[in-house]
């Protein structure tokens, strides 16, 4: 199978920086029997992205090898010579033997496992699509938070409780959207707001909708007017309490100014 | 330089992100259709437009030497150019740096710690100046 050998070559040696590198003995050299022997050959390796090289030395002018490491896992092995900190990168392919490899000691073995393993596209298009996800999550929370600047259960904000219930009592309606109080911005700053509202359990008007398969904090939810009215439902809930608790405090006040 | 012909060729059956027959110029076409006829490693490539439904792929280091495809129509080529374009390890690794500081600047925290990622050189901001 021809391969674009010279390109290949040409970006091994270039001066793009490699993610890992140091000696290994090797027992991959042409004509040596299936099962490794001896104490193998050490070369200098290279690993830039997914392409494992090889090179007689440091300054070697042209990789000897190249593994492309798609399709395989990395796992310890024992070297036919003991006291050699070896490791394998396994292939699922038909008539293909691991590719047998020894570092120079236990640290530099488990520097090159780790390296291994997370060396392929396919790891790395693993992570960017989880990422990709988080980011739409964290956007989409942070927006939520934007368009409610109040707090729906007092539960979820213990700290900060007092803060927002003394605004809503003083301006005497519900918050408008434009209004962000202090605490609620420090919040949504100090929480990591795209992982953990999503875990949080739901109180108040928020769980008389979740039967709809609506949430507050679900990306799913569209609706705008539908989040406000939970909102408002909330407040106008709040409102009541304070004031009845207000009523309800004027005699303790008495009381306390007597002897 | 030896490389490992096997394992490239076993995944060459695994699924694969795009596959089509297209029309290559270049080195004359191989007989044997149950093996894959070539390999193009795709770092540090040009994927260019050349006539209508046709594209070019070139490296770095000898931009006339050019692998040349033909498409059986213009949507297909821009298929191509596009699935290419993204194909690199290089493009990879700026998407994943560029998703970790847009996560960070949105949540403040780094989500590269939870999968224990977060010290590797390849994944520093510094890596998108390059």
């Amino acid at each position: 199978m021809k391969l674009n050998e010279r390109s290949v070559a040409h970006y091994a040696l270039s001066d793009s920086p490699a993610d890992h590198m140091g000696f290994l003995r090797t027992w991959g050299s042409p004509g040596t029997p299936p099962t490794p022997s001896g104490t193998g050959r050490r070369c200098w390796f290279v690993l830039k992205g997914n392409l494992l090289f090889s090179f007689e030395s440091r300054k070697g002018r042209a990789p000897l090898s190249l593994v492309v490491l798609e399709g395989c896992t990395v796992e310890l092995a024992e070297a036919p010579v003991p006291e050699e900190f070896a490791f394998a990168i396994c292939f699922d392919a038909p008539g293909v033997h691991p590719h047998l490899l020894a570092a120079e000691g236990p640290a530099a073995q488990e520097a090159w496992v780790k390296a291994l393993s997370r060396a392929s596209f396919g790891y790395m298009r693993l992570v960017v699509r989880e990422l990709e996800s988080q980011l739409q999550d964290a956007r989409q929370s942070l927006a939520l938070q934007h368009h409610s600047s109040w707090k729906p259960a007092a539960s979820r904000c213990k700290p900060q409780a007092r803060n927002n219930r003394s605004v809503v009592l003083e301006n005497g309606h519900p918050l408008s959207k434009d209004c962000r109080p202090v605490g609620l911005v420090e919040e949504a700053g100090s929480r990591s707001a795209g992982l953990g509202l999503a875990e949080r359990e739901l109180q108040g008007p928020a769980s008389l909708l979740l039967g709809r398969g609506q949430s507050p904090v679900s990306p799913e939810t569209s609706d705008f007017s539908t989040l406000h009215d939970w909102y408002g439902q909330e407040i106008m809930k709040l409102q009541q309490h304070w004031q009845q608790r207000a009523q309800g405090s004027q005699p303790e006040c008495e009381e306390q100014d007597k002897p | 330089m030896r490389y490992n012909e096997k394992e490239l060729q076993a995944l060459s059956r695994q699924p694969a992100e795009m596959a089509a027959e297209l029309g290559m110029r270049g080195p004359k076409k191989g007989s044997d259709e149950a093996e894959p006829v070539g390999a193009l490693l795709l770092e540090r490539c040009r994927v260019t437009r050349e006539e209508p439904g046709t594209f070019s792929i070139s490296f770095i280091e000898d931009p006339e030497r050019k692998y040349h495809f033909e498409c059986s129509s213009e949507e297909q080529c821009q298929e191509w150019m596009e699935a290419l374009r993204r194909a690199s390890y290089e493009f990879m690794r700026r998407s994943l740096i560029f998703y970790r500081n847009e996560i960070r600047k949105v949540t403040g925290k780094d989500p590269l710690e939870q999968f224990g990622i977060s010290e590797e050189a390849r994944f520093q901001l510094s890596g998108l100046q390059a």
